[in-house]
């Protein structure tokens, strides 16, 4: 039997980042994977869907770019070459994945894997069982779609990983929930024509940002792409066909050619036989971790969407490297506790930190300061003069504690606050800091001015 | 018509109030009975209610202070009245530090470090505005000074270098000051940042805004090598030494010099009180119901009266004798102990001894209870039976020579006759002031305790 100082198990944005990690720190490392290298985010998560938003978004621009003095009546798309490109950038990543693993000198087991006591793991394939011995084990097996029993089991009714393999795009779609995924592919298809109905059982689609960013993403959903958004209401009496997708929300009858279920990811551990290894799952099936990333077993490390929290990608690798780390040597360090996130909707949106809203629970005292994108001379260049960016700092010492953006290129925006967060700075020195002219980071600088009540090129409000 | 309203007298001992809390806020409608705010004895917080109604039109006393009985704190009236000139109110602060304290803490910026480092830690620390302190005067500090003689007392620093340490989050009192008269410049805040290593720290921005503004030393923060953050600096702020409530710090001291001048000894008995229990059970039924409490203060209050040295007081030198038992009890509160007392508890029945404890413990956990319900007790009772405990003691009250300490009733294997059987047993402890009880004193006394509460035909006699 082979023996490893490390084993990965799940090659997503989190596993093969830690396989990485551990090699480059001298440990013998094992990853193991049953599908794909990459995981959901590479294969039928985050890249993919970017691919196809991204043509929808260039469609969707060049439809009403008139008014920039471009002529293009004639637009169209071609949905299967759409999913055809989007293929071609998986299997590029794929591949690049496949040699920085063999560069790093990663040994890759295709296959399930399941532990047989804390250190020694089998590896179940199509072609046999092998056996490896695990020093320390690091478990990054993801999630997967939530497919509750009310939703019928037919064609018409998809998750968002069939989703994506679609070779056509819907003329009528109904997205069941109206969280990160339910509005990104909502955007995506009403950028592509289709009439999309929005359906989500809470007060407003994505509840964990602000309210100001909500009404701002929903007026434009709403008005400019032609989303309907039924929130507060439930989607019953689902029926599928092979003619439609059929509900009720509201009193309201409501018909689709799809319905996309995006109603939330839940972890994936069956197939380990976690009680093996002397680990059991919380109530909600996710694998609990300390601040170190370790579990109950102090040789075993979980990252990612198995142990809950924030599901996305970024935060899955960083947690992947502080696992690999403290796997391999001391001092070991606590997990990043500042997470941004983005969603790819039309308009973007990026957040991080603490939120008003928040604030507000806490019972905590901020000062925000807000720019409207409309008096950014870079964003009226390029017509996306709409939405804003937004600080939340303390009241009394003015160091920055949140930031959200909503408009073109929010989601690279985001990364400059949240550094800026992370370093611990204060307002004073973010509205110091130059800024290229003219960029859309200058918003940045701007409502850093205008929580500081000295703003440039907005009127202050008046302080009472 | 406008009315001042005035510091209450609550008690007869209290000559001064610190007004907490005010509960109505300029402008609101007061009616009668509406509390306006809140004060604190030594003992207690209390809420004073209005006599009059109206709208608060003014509050002349700042919650914290401490002024004298009958020091007018605002007005109530009817809106836009004219509020009369108040005299210039005399200020009391009776919870001020030492002197010695005082001026350490008037004299630096940053009080809770400095007096770290010289290895006095304050029980109260006052906080001061930034700036204000550089003009203060110190008695702790004595830089020794190259250029002339310093002045005795006064700390002296520029206001380059004050800003200079200011702006780095530092306290300069540890600063030898290289200027006439041992003054502080800025070269000296430099060299002495400089041997320190503050230039080497990593302090992200706002924890440097964070330290300045809440007057914490970057210096004295621990946590190792790496960054300084925010969470570093709260770390620090939230250890801070704060000064006790006015209650607690009467608590202390009152207790210690109980503990540090009464040689207290200690005497344990154990009682069975199974029958005891059926019999509180079989009166429950009946509909008369009696806590456990009120059987212990029956028996105690009976065996003073045998035992009249354990209702007395000694200073060490006299003794006085009490002709009336006074109960206290002892009542736990969140913000700490209170001690109510049963007023000639020797004359009242089981039920009136009920009726009384029910009451004042009722007083004690809203706060009504007044100074005068709280003073004068000749014999304390602590009754912890309800917090799962097999046996502790307790502190002798001061002005008292023994308390008793009643424990947990707990099931336990108990030898009757030959046979092991499980009965309910509570364990009940007297600490005795040894300077006027002896031994065998405090012996019979706690025993007469445990006859009577083991006596079922007294209790069905006094029930």
């Amino acid at each position: 039997m082979e023996t490893f100082g490390v084993v990965v198990i799940g090659a997503g944005p989190g596993g093969y980042p830690a396989a990485i990690r551990a090699a480059q720190l001298g440990a013998s490392v094992a990853l193991v994977e049953r599908e794909f290298l990459g995981g959901t985010c590479l294969n039928y998560g985050c890249i993919p869907s970017k691919a196809l938003i991204h043509t929808s978004d260039l469609y969707a621009q060049m439809k009403s770019s008139g008014s920039l003095g471009l002529k293009t009546e004639l637009a169209s798309f071609d949905y299967s070459a759409m999913a055809e490109r989007k293929n071609q950038v998986i299997r590029n990543l794929r591949s690049g994945v496949k040699q920085l693993l063999a560069a790093n000198g990663v040994k890759v087991f295709e296959g399930t894997a399941s532990f047989e006591n804390r250190k020694r793991i089998v590896v179940n394939s199509s072609a046999g069982r092998t056996a490896i011995g695990a020093e320390k084990t690091i478990l990054a097996t993801g999630a997967t779609s939530s497919m509750p029993g009310f939703l019928p089991r037919h064609p018409r009714v998809v998750e968002s990983r069939a989703f994506l393999e679609l070779k056509s795009a819907p003329k009528r779609a109904l997205v069941l929930g109206g969280g990160v995924i339910g509005c990104e592919f909502a955007c995506m298809l009403a950028q592509l024509g289709a009439q999309v109905t929005v359906v989500e059982i809470l007060e407003d689609i994505l509840a964990f940002l602000d309210a100001d960013v909500r009404r701002e993403l929903r007026r434009q959903m709403e008005k400019t792409l032609g989303v309907r958004i039924l929130t507060g209401m439930s989607l019953e009496n689902i029926t599928a066909d092979q003619h439609a997708v059929q509900g009720t929300a509201g009193g309201a009858a409501l018909e689709a050619d799809l319905l996309l279920a995006a109603l939330g990811r839940k972890p994936v551990t069956q197939d380990l036989q976690l009680e093996n290894a002397g680990l059991k799952t919380n109530q909600h099936g996710f694998i609990e971790v300390d601040a170190y990333g370790a579990t109950q077993v102090s040789t075993i490390y979980a990252i990612g969407d198995v142990t809950g929290g924030p599901q996305l990608a970024h935060a899955a690798t960083s947690q992947g490297l502080v696992a690999a780390e403290n796997a391999c040597k001391r001092p070991r360090r606590k997990n990043e506790k500042l997470i941004p996130y983005c969603v790819f909707t039309s308009p973007e949106v990026g957040a991080v930190g603490l939120t008003e809203q928040d604030a507000a629970k806490q019972g905590k005292e901020v000062k925000t300061g807000k720019f409207n994108f409309g008096a950014l001379g870079k964003a009226l260049a390029i017509g996306h003069s709409s939405g804003f960016v937004k600080w939340i700092a303390d009241a009394k010492t003015e160091q920055l504690l949140g930031a959200q953006a909503i408009g073109v290129q929010a989601t690279d925006l985001i990364a400059e606050a949240t550094t800026a967060i992370r370093a611990e700075l204060t307002a004073t020195e973010l509205a110091r800091t130059i800024h290229c002219h003219p960029t859309l980071s200058e918003a940045w600088m701007e409502a850093a001015d205008v929580l500081l009540g000295e703003p440039i090129h907005t009127i202050a409000r008046k302080r009472g | 018509m406008v009315r001042p309203i005035t510091m209450p007298k609550l008690g007869q001992s209290e000559e001064v109030g610190t007004l907490v809390r005010w509960r109505k806020k300029v402008g609101d409608s007061v009616a009668k009975g509406d509390i306006l705010f809140e004060i604190e004895t030594d003992k207690a917080i209390l809420e004073v209610e209005s006599f009059f109604e109206g709208t608060l039109l003014k509050t002349i006393i700042q919650e914290g202070a401490t002024v004298p009985i009958n020091t007018t704190v605002g007005f109530v009236g009817d809106p836009g009245e004219a509020i009369p000139e108040a005299a210039p109110q005399t200020r009391v602060d009776v919870s001020a530090p030492p002197a010695v304290g005082a001026a350490l803490v008037a004299a630096q910026p940053f009080p809770s470090s400095v007096l770290s480092q010289q290895g006095k830690a304050p029980a109260t620390v006052q906080e001061q505005p930034q700036g204000l302190p550089l003009r203060g005067r110190t008695t702790g500090i004595a830089p020794s000074q190259p250029q002339g003689p310093p002045l005795p007392g006064i700390f002296r620093i520029s206001p380059r270098a004050a800003r200079l340490a200011r702006e780095s989050a530092i306290s300069p009192a540890p600063i030898v000051g290289t200027g006439p008269l041992g003054r502080i410049v800025e070269r000296d805040v430099k060299n002495y940042l400089e041997s320190k290593g503050y230039f080497e720290l990593r302090i992200t921005p706002a924890a440097k805004r964070l330290a300045a503004r809440e007057n914490i030393d970057i210096l004295s923060l621990d946590g190792g090598p790496g960054r300084i953050t925010v969470t570093r600096v709260e770390r620090a702020i939230s250890e801070k030494p704060q000064a006790m409530s006015r209650m607690r710090q009467t608590i202390a001291s009152r207790l210690t010099e109980s503990f540090t001048t009464t040689p207290h000894f200690f005497v344990t008995v154990a009682l069975d009180m199974t029958e005891l229990a059926n019999f509180r059970s079989e009166l429950k039924a009946q509909g008369a119901s009696y806590t456990v409490t009120d059987f212990i203060l029956k028996a105690v209050a009976l065996s003073l009266v045998e035992f009249p040295v354990v209702n007395s007081t000694t200073d060490g030198k006299n003794v006085r004798w009490h002709s009336k038992v006074h109960l206290g009890l002892a009542v736990n509160l969140d913000q700490g102990l209170v001690v109510p007392v049963i007023r000639d508890a020797e004359e009242l029945s089981l039920a009136e001894l009920h009726d009384a404890a029910t009451e004042l413990i009722a007083k004690a956990r809203t706060g009504k209870l007044t100074p005068d319900e709280m003073g004068g007790s000749t014999f304390t009772i602590s009754n912890m039976g309800m917090m799962d405990i097999e046996n502790f003691t307790a502190i002798i009250n001061p002005g008292e020579s023994a308390i008793l300490a009643v424990s947990s009733t707990l099931k336990q294997p108990v030898v009757r006759g030959d046979q092991i059987v499980a009965r309910d047993i509570m364990k009940m402890t007297l600490s005795s002031d040894h300077r006027i009880i002896d031994g065998a004193t405090a012996a019979r006394f706690a025993n007469a305790i445990k006859q009577k509460l083991e006596e079922i035909t007294l209790w069905k006699r006094l029930a």
